[in-house]
């Protein structure tokens, strides 16, 4: 198993948002993750990266036999994990390509495999530019300075593509996408597909998963994922909504 | 200290050129000067001990001049002008149409006239040193571009000490109407020496000025000077300046706005470390409505060097409209670092929006996280941020040979600091 989460709580300044979550992801799969406005999905990324302010309060993350949360934000990137953001950063005064390149070089030493010379790198840099149809010249620009979102988001495909990740987690990077962008990004994270590479994306749209095609769908509700099933779920649930799975607070009463 | 001041005063006297009146002025003012102390409040951050404590015969120590490589900046394709110990070593020949360059040892009589009216006229009057140099600059050199002439490539003035000099020269140029042209200021060494360096420059109405102040002196060339602009209306200036640190290195910049419609961009950078120590004022005149300054200020300060930095506005009563924004962050890398930061603002307009603020930075968490989220150490995403901090500035160079350039040079300096610091730890 690539990634096993049991019994998760998370709370962030004193507020639990994620409430004994389970998930176990195998190498190769696709799992979506859906659900409502604060149930936790974007918490879910966040803990798995490292971010500061998150405390596990109870439960484990096993990634690759290995404790994640035990692990340094950089040591999770480099164990293979990555997180693509729903807001990605601005980073004025650090060029993309020079952030690429420690990137790249950090992993590349991790895996020790050989250092890529510049030649090298600005070729890699330049494909996956035009992958994610992004004009090489932002790569000489700030990392994502004066980017709209929708370009934000390529951009952190394009790391995604440079990086070669394990375990990619995807952040809303749907939203605000128009439809071309969306296929784009969905044919990008489609080629990096294989047995060994494995998807969590948390998205609040059934357009993305049509052309992803998850093997998992799961519900996240109130911290928990409250259902899982497969693709025909996300269907279910562009038609119905949340609200035939939510049980409302006053409903648990009358029963 | 005082026996040189003496001497500066007898020597000025000695001197009798066609910008006598000018330098009697001058050195009038000088006369009724007292040399500065702790309590004079234009040096109060600003020791002159290390100048004190330098003895300089008189100034005219002649020694094999060394030869300066022009070829500097690869590519940047430029006009270049070498000053060593203050001398004018050459002026390049064919210059374009529309260009003259000529040695204040020699200026025509044709040119006299404004050159005599630009003397001591955009400096201001109260700055010492600046006295000093209209009294003792009797090298410098002489910049004119005609009207609607636009010049391709940079005017480049490389100046430079050698050890146990002082030297005193001056810059006057003369931008035409419509005119548009890049004057690079130049200061590299750090030999035991002492010079000041001012200059002046008028901008006639539309001309277009991009100008730069490299204060690259470093170590034990104590560096004292100034650029000062006069801006007619709707003049543009875009200037950059970036400071090293040495013993002791001063920069005054000041910009008058005297026509309406006038647009001056400022930014500035230093990089200081050890014990190096950095003073930049600004001056930022509005006389007349509708004028635009847009200063940023950043630096970086390491170890236990320390950065002056005073800023001034001044809005006068008829300059209504006036947009002005001054911007000063400071990045402290040690606890003994020290940023002494004053700015000043004087408006007497009612109509104007003129904003300030000065900080003290701190790296954004947020930033870190998204670097070491892609595997970057928190170590070297400190390093990439802290360097950002200062590249911000850098990439909004105009020139871009000239931004490559100074980001290798800043970006060695950096790495040649952090360096220095991680192996003073690793002994203790």
């Amino acid at each position: 198993m690539m990634l096993s989460i049991k019994n998760l709580s998370v709370s962030i300044e004193g507020k639990t948002i994620l409430k004994g979550l389970n998930l176990d992801v195998n190498p190769g799969e696709v799992h979506a993750i859906m659900g409502p406005n604060g149930s936790g999905k974007s918490t879910l990324g966040y803990v798995l990266s490292g971010r500061d302010g998150y405390i596990v309060e109870e439960g484990s993350v096993l990634f690759n036999g290995v404790d994640l949360l035990a692990m340094k934000i950089e040591e999770r990137a480099l164990a293979g994990l990555f997180l693509a953001f729903q807001y990605p950063l601005e980073i004025p005064g650090v060029s993309n390509l020079e952030f690429l390149k420690a990137a790249v070089d950090a992993q590349r030493e991790a895996r020790g495999e050989p250092m890529m010379s510049s030649k090298e790198f600005l070729q890699a840099a330049r494909e996956a530019c035009k992958a994610v149809r992004l004009p090489t010249e932002f790569l000489k620009r700030g990392v994502n300075e004066g980017f709209s979102g929708g370009e934000k988001k390529r951009n952190d495909i394009l790391q995604m593509l440079m990086l070669q990740p394990k375990l990619c987690i995807l952040d809303e990077t749907d939203s605000g996408l128009d439809i071309d962008a969306l296929q784009l990004v969905a044919n990008c994270v489609n080629s990096q597909r294989d047995s060994s590479r494995s998807f969590i994306v948390v998205t609040h749209y059934q357009r993305l998963l049509d052309y992803l095609k998850p093997d998992y769908v799961h519900v996240l509700s109130d911290g928990k994922i409250i259902k899982s099933g497969d693709a025909s779920l996300a269907a279910e649930l562009e038609k119905q909504g949340y609200a035939w799975l939510v049980k409302q607070p006053g409903e648990e009463k009358s029963v | 200290m005082n026996t040189w001041f003496g001497n500066v005063l007898t020597r000025a006297e000695a001197i009798d050129d066609w910008l006598h009146e000018k330098r009697a002025a001058s050195l009038a003012l000088l006369r009724d000067t007292d040399w500065p102390t702790r309590k004079t409040e234009v040096w109060k951050y600003t020791s002159l001990k290390k100048l004190e404590q330098i003895d300089f015969s008189d100034g005219t120590t002649a020694t094999t001049a060394p030869v300066i490589d022009t070829n500097i900046i690869p590519s940047l394709n430029s006009i270049d002008i070498v000053f060593i110990d203050g001398v004018l070593q050459s002026i390049p020949a064919d210059l374009p149409e529309g260009l003259s360059i000529v040695p204040l040892t020699r200026v025509p009589e044709e040119h006299q006239s404004w050159v005599f009216d630009l003397f001591a006229n955009t400096k201001p009057r109260h700055h010492l040193f600046g006295l000093i140099n209209d009294a003792l600059a009797t090298d410098g050199v002489v910049i004119d571009v005609a009207p609607h002439i636009y010049i391709e490539h940079p005017i480049h003035i490389v100046q430079t000490m050698t050890a146990g000099n002082e030297a005193h020269c001056r810059t006057l140029v003369r931008v035409g109407a419509g005119a548009r042209a890049t004057v690079i200021e130049h200061l590299i060494g750090d030999n035991e020496s002492f010079n000041t360096s001012f200059a002046e420059y008028s901008l006639a109405e539309t001309a277009a000025l991009e100008h730069y102040r490299l204060a690259l002196q470093s170590g034990a060339a104590i560096n004292i000077g100034g650029s000062h602009f006069n801006l007619d209306k709707q003049a543009i200036l875009s200037s950059t300046i970036v400071g090293y640190g040495s013993d002791l290195a001063r920069v005054d910049m000041d910009i008058c706005h005297k026509g309406e419609g006038t647009v001056a961009k400022l930014n500035a950078l230093y990089l200081l470390d050890r014990q190096e120590h950095f003073d930049l004022h600004s001056n930022i005149e509005h006389t007349v409505p509708n004028g635009t300054t847009d200063e940023k200020v950043r630096g970086i300060v390491a170890d236990k060097a320390r950065a002056v930095f005073n800023g001034r506005i001044h809005i006068h009563r008829y300059a209504q409209k006036t947009l002005a924004e001054l911007n000063n962050r400071n990045l402290l890398l040690s606890r003994e670092a020290e940023v002494d930061v004053k700015p000043e603002l004087e408006i007497y307009a009612d109509d104007v929006s003129c904003t300030h603020g000065a900080t003290i930075a701190e790296i954004d968490k947020s930033a870190l996280y998204y670097l070491r989220s892609r595997g970057i150490s928190l170590e070297q995403a400190h390093l990439m941020l802290n360097f950002g901090f200062i590249n911000e500035l850098i990439d909004k160079i105009p020139n871009a040979v000239l931004a490559d350039w100074l980001r290798q040079q800043l970006s060695g300096r950096f790495t040649q600091m952090n360096a220095i610091k991680r192996s003073g730890q690793e002994t203790v």
